[in-house]
C-alpha cells in the first residue's frame, strides 16, 4: 500500500519535472553569469582555474559556509558519539609486517600528493576540498593497515580551528583594506599560470586543505573508534 | 576595521555573520586556554550582534544597505541585503540568542559543553545568514548549517528519545534540502543566475507555469523546516526531546527563519499572487491541527511544541493574505512568538528540572515552589493566547483586523476557525496554569527557585513582552517598513541591481 | 512520428533522465524502506542524483573544463563553471549529513539493538 502511494507521488513529481525540463535545453550556451566568469575570471581573480575563482572569489562566501558545514558535522559527530559507554579495549590482531611497512611507506607520499593538489588549486583541477580528502585517505590507510594508531585529537582540533580562522581573518583583512568588501582579493594577482598568483586564493585553499583533511580524518577516527 | 563602516555610516552588516563564525572557529582554541570562559563567549558575541543590529536599524529604515562580498557587483557576486526585514530578524535572533545564552550558563551542566556552545553559535549565525543573504544558493548553504546544527543539538542529551527524534528530523530535513537544491538547479537552468533580485527581475518575463515547478520544489523543501502542515511530523519529537534551552531557540528562531525563507521566496522571488489563497488555507489547517494536538498532550514540552505549529499556521495565514496590514501582523506575530515561546520553554525547562518529569500533572504546586518561574510561564502563556496587556494581543488583533478587511465571505469563516484555534489554545494553557497555581501538591515541598542566571533572561523576556504589549508603537514603525520591503518586489530589485 | 519525437526527446535529455532517475530511486527508497541504513543509502543516492542534475545543467555539447592550462584554450567551448562550484558545495554538505546520519545510526543501534524504523516508535503524535 505504502509503496503504491509512494510511486504515485513520485509519478506526479516526475510529470511536473517533465513539463519544466523541456525549457532547459541540454548542452547549449552558458548562462550570463557563467559566461562572465569565463571571460573575465582571469583578469579579475588571477586564477587560471575558473572553477576555483568562482569557488573562492566570486562565491567565496558560500565556501566559507561550506567549510562551516563540515565543521558542524565534525563537531556534531563528536558530540553525538561523546556520551557513549566506555567499553573495555578489545585485543586487536596486529597487522603483518608487509602491510604495516607498506602503509607507513605510502603515508607520506599520499600526504605529499594531497598537499600538491591543494597548493595548485588555482592552476589545475583540484583544490582544498579534494586535497583535503586525499590527505584524509592517507589517515584511513594508516587506520586500516597499521592497527591501533590514532591521530592526536588536540592536533586535529587545533588545525580545524586555525583553518577556519585563517579564512575568516583573510576575509576581514580584505574588509579592512578595501573598505567595504569582505573577502576582497587584496593581494597582487601575479602572473597568470604561476604558483604565486591569484592573490588570496592559494592561502585560502591551503587553509581549507588542512582543515578538511583534519576534519575528515577526525570523522573517520570517531567512527572507527565506535565500530571497534 | 573602523573605516569599514565609512561607506554606509555604520558598521558593516557582514560583521553580524562573520564575527560569530570566527568565534565559533576559535572556540576550541580558547578551550585549550580555559574551559571556564567558553560559556561566556556566546553571551559576548550576541551582545555584540545585538548592538550592531540596533545601530544598523535606523540606517536601514532610510535605505537598505547592499553588501557586495568580494568586491564584485551583483549578480556576479554573493550579496547581502540588509533591509529592514533582515536587520529586524538579526536583532531578534541576537536578542533571543543573548538571553538563552545567559540561561545556558547555569542550565547546561553535563555532556560535551564545548561542542554545545560551538553548535549553538553556529545555529544562530546560520539563522542570521539566512535572513540577510540575497543569493538563493547562499541561502541554501546557511540553511544547511542551521539544519545540521539543529539535528545535532536535538541529539545532544543522547538519550533514546533525543537520538530517535534527531534521526527522524535528519531524514526529513535532508530530503527537504535535496528538494530545495533541485529547485535551485531548475531555476539556474531556466534563468542562468542565482542572485535573488536578478531572478525576480527575470521571473516577471516568463509565464508562471515554468516558474511553478521550481517554486513547488523550493517551498516543499523549506516547508519541512518551517513545519507547515503536512510536513511537520518531526517537530513535536525534536522540540520536546532537545534540551529546553535548545527548544527555545528551535521553536523561537529556527522554524521562523524557515518560514521567513518561504515568505521571501514567495513574495520577492516569484510574486505569484494566484497561489496565496492556497497558503491561507494551509495556514488555517496548520493552526487547527497544531492547537488540537497540543490540547490532547500530557507532556508539557510536547504541548509547547504543538503550540508552535499552531503559531506557525497563524503567521503563515497572515503572510498569505499579502496586504501591507496583514504582513505587518505576521511579522509582529513572529516577534510575539519568539519572545513568548522562548519564555515558556525557559520557564518550563527549570520546572522540569525541579519536578523531574515532563508530565503536566507533576507541575502541581509549582506556584508555591517556584513562584517567579511560574509567573514567567503564566505571562508567556497569556501572551501567546493573546490577552492584553501582553505582546500577543496587538499582534493577533492586527492579524484578525487585516483578515476582516478582506471582503470575501471565506475570510469570515476562516477568522471564525482562527478564533476557535485561539480558544483551544487558551483552554490548554489555562489548564496548565491552573495545575501550577491551584492544584494541591501531595507532600509539602520547600520553595526552590531557579538560579538567578536563569531568572534574569526570563525577566528580560517578560519586560519585552509587557513593554511592547503596552506600547506597540515601539516596533510597529519598523514592522511597517519591513512589510513594505517584503511586498515591494520592484523596490527590492532596484536596490540590488542598479 | 511520435516515435521519432520520443527519440529526439531522449537524445536531448538523456543526462537529465539519468539524474532524475537516481533522484526518484533515492526518494523511493526513503519512502518505502524501513531499515535506517537503507534509508541513509537512499539519501546518498538522492544527493548524487541532485549533483548530477546540477552538473548537467551547466554542460555544453563537446565542452571542456573551464581551466586555462595554456593560453591558447578557447573560451567558447568551456562549460559553465558555476554549477561545478555549486556541486562542490553540495557534495561537501552531503558528506556532512551522511557522516552525521551514520553516527546517529550507531547511537540508535546502541539504544535499541535494531535499526528498523517501524519498531522504533516511542515518540508518537
Amino acid at each position: 500500500m505504502r509503496s503504491i502511494i509512494s510511486i504515485l507521488l513520485l509519478a506526479f513529481i516526475a510529470w511536473g519535472i517533465v513539463t519544466v525540463i523541456g525549457e532547459i535545453p541540454f548542452g547549449t550556451e552558458k548562462s550570463r553569469v557563467g559566461g562572465h566568469y569565463v571571460d573575465q575570471g582571469r583578469e579579475e581573480t588571477g586564477a587560471s582555474n575558473i572553477v576555483t575563482s568562482v569557488v573562492l572569489n566570486y562565491r567565496g562566501f558560500d565556501t566559507l559556509g561550506e567549510v562551516t558545514v563540515l565543521f558542524v558535522a565534525a563537531i556534531g559527530l563528536g558530540a553525538a558519539l561523546a556520551t557513549r559507554r566506555k567499553k573495555e579495549k578489545r585485543e586487536i590482531e596486529p597487522a603483518s609486517l608487509v602491510l604495516y611497512t607498506g602503509c607507513r611507506f605510502l603515508f607520506p607520499l599520499i600526504l605529499l600528493f594531497g598537499g600538491y593538489i591543494f597548493i595548485h588549486g588555482h592552476l589545475t583541477p583540484g583544490g582544498g576540498f579534494q586535497g583535503g580528502a586525499i590527505v584524509a585517505s592517507a589517515f584511513i590507510l594508516v587506520y586500516l593497515g597499521c592497527r591501533g594508531r590514532r591521530i592526536s585529537e588536540t592536533v586535529s582540533k587545533t588545525i580545524e580551528s586555525l583553518g577556519g580562522l585563517v579564512f575568516v581573518v583573510v576575509g576581514l583583512v580584505g574588509l579592512a583594506v578595501g573598505g567595504h568588501y569582505f573577502l576582497l582579493n587584496f593581494l597582487p594577482k601575479g602572473e597568470l599560470n604561476t604558483l604565486f598568483s591569484a592573490g588570496i586564493i592559494p592561502i585560502l585553499y591551503i587553509a581549507i586543505g588542512f582543515k578538511v583533511g583534519s576534519e575528515l580524518a577526525g570523522v573517520i577516527d570517531h567512527l572507527m573508534e565506535e565500530s571497534e | 576595521m573602523d573605516d569599514a563602516g565609512l561607506f554606509s555610516g555604520g558598521p558593516n552588516p557582514i560583521l553580524l555573520v562573520v564575527v560569530p563564525l570566527g568565534f565559533a572557529f576559535a572556540l576550541p582554541l580558547i578551550g585549550f586556554v580555559s574551559k571556564k570562559i567558553l560559556k561566556y563567549i556566546p553571551v559576548g558575541v550576541f551582545m555584540f550582534n545585538l548592538v550592531v543590529a540596533l545601530r544598523l536599524l535606523p540606517l536601514v529604515l532610510k535605505q537598505p544597505i547592499l553588501v557586495e562580498i568580494g568586491g564584485f557587483s551583483p549578480p556576479f557576486c554573493i550579496n547581502l541585503v540588509a533591509g529592514p526585514v533582515g536587520i529586524l530578524f538579526s536583532a531578534l535572533i541576537a536578542l533571543a540568542g543573548l538571553l538563552v545564552a545567559v540561561y545556558t550558563l547555569v542550565y547546561i551542566k553535563e555532556g560535551p559543553e564545548e561542542k554545545y556552545h560551538i553548535l549553538y553559535l553556529l545555529l544562530l549565525t546560520a539563522a542570521t545568514g539566512v535572513v540577510l543573504t540575497g543569493d538563493i544558493f547562499n541561502l541554501f548553504v546557511f540553511f544547511e548549517i542551521l539544519c545540521i546544527s539543529s539535528y545535532t543539538l536535538v541529539a545532544y542529551v543522547g538519550n533514546r528519545a533525543g537520538i530517535e527524534s534527531s534521526v527522524k528530523y535528519l531524514i526529513q530535513g535532508a530530503v527537504g534540502s535535496s528538494l530545495l537544491l533541485i529547485g535551485i538547479g531548475l531555476l539556474y537552468g531556466l534563468f542562468g543566475t542565482l542572485n535573488m533580485a536578478d531572478l525576480a527581475r527575470q521571473i516577471v518575463s516568463v509565464g508562471s507555469s515554468s516558474a511553478f515547478i521550481p517554486m513547488a520544489f523550493m517551498i516543499t523543501g523549506l516547508g519541512i523546516e518551517a513545519a507547515i502542515f503536512p510536513l511537520n511530523s518531526w517537530l513535536p519529537d525534536a522540540h520536546s526531546s532537545a534540551p529546553s534551552s535548545v527548544s527555545a531557540i528551535l521553536s523561537g528562531i529556527a522554524i521562523e527563519v524557515g518560514l521567513y525563507a518561504v515568505v521571501r521566496i514567495l513574495f520577492t522571488l516569484f510574486g505569484l499572487s494566484s497561489f496565496f489563497l492556497f497558503f491561507v488555507f494551509l495556514g488555517v489547517l496548520t493552526l487547527l491541527i497544531g492547537e488540537m494536538c497540543a490540547f490532547s498532550q500530557n507532556n508539557i514540552k510536547r504541548m509547547l511544541a504543538y503550540s508552535s505549529i499552531g503559531q506557525i499556521g497563524l503567521i503563515l495565514f497572515a503572510f498569505a493574505i499579502a496586504t501591507a496590514y496583514a504582513v505587518t501582523g505576521g511579522l509582529f506575530q513572529m516577534i510575539s512568538h519568539t519572545l513568548g515561546k522562548g519564555l515558556l520553554f525557559l520557564a518550563a525547562g527549570y520546572m522540569i528540572v525541579r519536578s523531574g518529569s515532563m508530565e503536566i500533572s507533576s507541575l502541581k504546586g509549582m506556584g508555591k515552589r517556584m513562584p517567579l518561574t511560574a509567573l514567567a510561564f503564566t505571562i508567556g502563556a497569556f501572551s501567546l493566547v493573546g490577552l492584553p496587556p501582553f505582546i500577543g494581543f496587538p499582534s493577533k488583533f492586527l492579524i484578525i483586523r487585516s483578515a476582516l478587511a478582506e471582503e470575501a465571505l471565506i475570510f469570515n469563516i476562516l477568522i471564525g476557525l482562527i478564533l476557535l484555534g485561539t480558544v483551544i489554545e487558551g483552554a490548554y494553557f489555562f489548564r496548565v496554569v491552573q495545575v501550577i497555581y491551584f492544584q494541591k501538591e501531595n507532600e509539602h515541598q520547600k520553595r526552590h527557585e531557579a538560579p538567578v542566571a536563569a531568572l534574569i533572561p526570563m525577566f528580560l523576556f517578560m519586560i519585552a513582552i509587557v513593554a511592547i504589549g503596552i506600547y506597540p508603537k515601539l516596533v510597529t514603525g519598523i514592522l511597517d517598513s519591513a512589510a513594505s520591503e517584503l511586498l515591494d518586489r520592484v523596490d527590492y530589485i532596484r536596490s540590488v541591481i542598479q | 512520428m511520435v516515435f521519432s519525437q520520443v527519440i529526439h526527446f531522449l537524445q536531448n535529455h538523456i543526462y537529465y533522465i539519468g539524474a532524475f532517475g537516481l533522484i526518484f530511486i533515492g526518494l523511493l527508497i526513503i519512502l518505502v524502506k524501513h531499515n535506517l541504513i537503507k534509508v541513509i543509502i537512499g539519501l546518498s543516492i538522492l544527493e548524487t542524483g541532485v549533483n548530477l542534475f546540477l552538473i548537467a545543467v551547466g554542460y555544453i555539447s563537446n565542452g571542456t573544463a573551464p581551466i586555462f592550462s595554456n593560453p591558447s584554450v578557447e573560451t567558447q567551448r568551456m562549460v559553465d563553471p558555476v554549477p561545478q562550484a555549486l556541486v562542490l558545495t553540495a557534495i561537501v554538505i552531503g558528506v556532512a549529513v551522511l557522516a552525521l546520519a551514520l553516527s546517529l545510526a550507531i547511537r540508535l543501534y546502541q539504544h535499541y539493538g535494531i535499526l528498523d524504523l517501524r519498531q522504533i516508535r516511542e515518540q508518537k503524535w
